[in-house]
């Protein structure tokens, strides 16, 4: 987890520092050849390498599967479970860089810079990376999950498909932002009804307190067979 | 409610210091907050921004009927549909608290490393509302009261009644008033005008009409208490809500006979989620 917070903040900060350094001196005309030099060159590079990690992820989970899940022990489900909880909270993670502190400063960069691209220096790391990167994860935690722990094997958690898919639908959003930005002339008015999708899917992530319900209730299971290992569950 | 036999024995178990049920119950609980910590405030961050935003970024917008009204409405939709889960699953009525520490703490990062550092406004235009102390209230209803319905009237209506007198201090001193090209304004508009935000309505065109200022006069009280009424009914239903995403519950897994599973082994998987 501490590994996932970490490779996490040194990519969000790397890009925070290359939004101060390049956005006021290469990223206000989209036709400027410098802008294609400094800000167009990152946002083709970043969206193969999603598109690459997505895929890896995914496939990998997916392939290495355990195939015999009615054969796990207790301490082993344990054990993959607080993992896997460990990998929502570098999820939760993401969302935040992309719900919260890239999405704000958005704002600002917005209302102060009058746009004339849909890459700007702002969107190139808020809509390309940093909304990509809670998606990447938020995927690959329901393939590991489906793969490797019984309860959400069995059967689908539905919190757990609303608490990964409402926030992807924050990607279409953006297609249908971009649109409305491009066919309406618009002051920037952060309220707009035009970012009201962004605040619909933005509530899906309310189904992880069910989610968290549900983990809570599993373990609660498994627990006292694990426990019961060391003799520690005496009346 | 009363604990089972196998309950009571995992909670002396888990009580027992140093025993490993209480390290794992430990580690669990901090990843737990962790995750609690930063979906909250994503998603209450991006819900208040993008639907009462530009009237908590600026300070000479924050005298406008809107933002008394409006700002507790919005306020109150996730604290409440988070309020079922946190109260009935875990008996933790913080709900409200937590989503308030959490927004201000989101957007005082973002004010700082966005507003500040990469585009300049000086921290006295682009301070965030305080909400904290409103959301508390409702909490503290919820934990006399233990009650949707009473926490709906007193707990809902205490966010909207708190909301202005909770910002009044730190925002009267922008009301004083200015004479600026001959024409009064105050010490927020004086802001305003030196920091320009180009492509924002104000700048491109004139959005003021009638009393939409309120200068903390009798329209502030009138506005806080429609507000306040608007709230009651606004935490029912985003606490039915809450309800309606926590226990969504399961649906058959058609893959999981690629795992292992055989149709039979569904029935028990329901019981235990």
């Amino acid at each position: 987890m501490f590994m996932g917070l970490f490779i996490l903040i040194a990519i969000f900060g790397i890009a925070r520092w290359y939004q101060q350094w390049a956005a006021w001196d290469y990223g206000l005309d989209s036709t400027d050849p410098l802008f294609d030099k400094y800000w167009m060159t990152v946002f083709w590079g970043e969206l193969i390498v999603e598109v690459i990690l997505f895929f890896v992820f995914v496939t990998y989970f997916w392939l290495t599967r355990d195939k015999k899940l009615n054969e796990l022990t207790p301490r082993k489900e344990m054990n993959r479970m607080i993992h896997w909880v460990s990998m929502l909270a570098v999820y939760a993670f993401g969302f935040y860089f992309a719900g919260s502190f890239y999405a704000e400063q958005d704002a600002t960069w917005h209302q102060t810079v009058v746009r004339d691209t849909s890459f700007t220096p702002s969107h190139i790391f808020l809509f390309y990376m940093a909304m990509p990167v809670f998606i990447i994860i938020g995927f690959s935690l329901f393939t590991y999950a489906i793969t490797r722990l019984p309860v959400f094997a069995k059967r689908i958690s539905l919190p757990l498909v609303l608490t990964v898919c409402g926030p992807f639908m924050l990607l279409p959003t953006v297609g249908y932002n971009e649109w409305g930005h491009a066919f309406w002339l618009m002051e920037e008015y952060f309220t707009v009804p035009l970012h009201w999708g962004f605040v619909f899917f933005g509530w899906s992530i309310l189904a992880l307190a069910g989610l968290l319900h549900q983990i809570v209730k599993r373990m609660i299971v498994i627990m006292p067979k694990v426990v019961d290992e060391k003799g520690e569950l005496t009346s | 409610m009363s604990l089972t036999a196998p309950e009571k024995k995992l909670l002396n178990a888990i009580t027992t210091k140093g025993s490993s049920a209480a390290k794992i119950v430990r580690q669990l609980d901090l990843i737990v907050v962790l995750i609690l910590f930063f979906a909250i405030i994503a998603a209450f961050h991006i819900h208040i921004m993008l639907t009462v935003g530009d009237w908590d970024f600026w300070v000479d917008w924050k005298d406008r009927k809107n933002w008394v009204t409006l700002t507790p409405m919005l306020l109150i939709f996730i604290p409440a549909a988070l309020s079922y889960p946190f109260m009935q699953k875990f008996g933790l009525p913080i709900a409200g608290t937590l989503c308030a520490l959490c927004l201000v703490i989101g957007e005082w990062v973002s004010r700082i490393l966005g507003f500040h550092l990469w585009t300049y406004f000086p921290y006295s235009m682009i301070w965030p509302s305080i909400a904290i102390p409103g959301l508390m209230l409702m909490d503290l209803v919820l934990l006399l009261s233990r009650n949707a319905i009473a926490t709906s009237i007193f707990g809902g209506s205490a966010v909207a009644l708190a909301f202005a007198p909770a910002n009044w201090p730190i925002l009267a001193p922008y009301h004083l008033p200015v004479v600026h090209i001959d024409q009064v304004v105050n010490v927020a508009d004086l802001i305003g005008y030196t920091f320009t935000r180009t492509a924002t309505p104000e700048y491109l065109r004139i959005i003021e009409r009638g009393t939409l200022r309120t200068f903390g006069g009798e329209s502030t009280i009138i506005s806080t208490f429609f507000s306040a009424f608007v709230c009651m009914v606004l935490f029912f239903i985003w606490w039915k809500i809450g309800e309606w995403v926590t226990n969504l519950g399961t649906v058959p897994n058609r893959f999981k006979k690629m795992v292992g599973y055989t149709d039979e082994d569904d029935d028990n998987a329901k019981e235990a989620v």
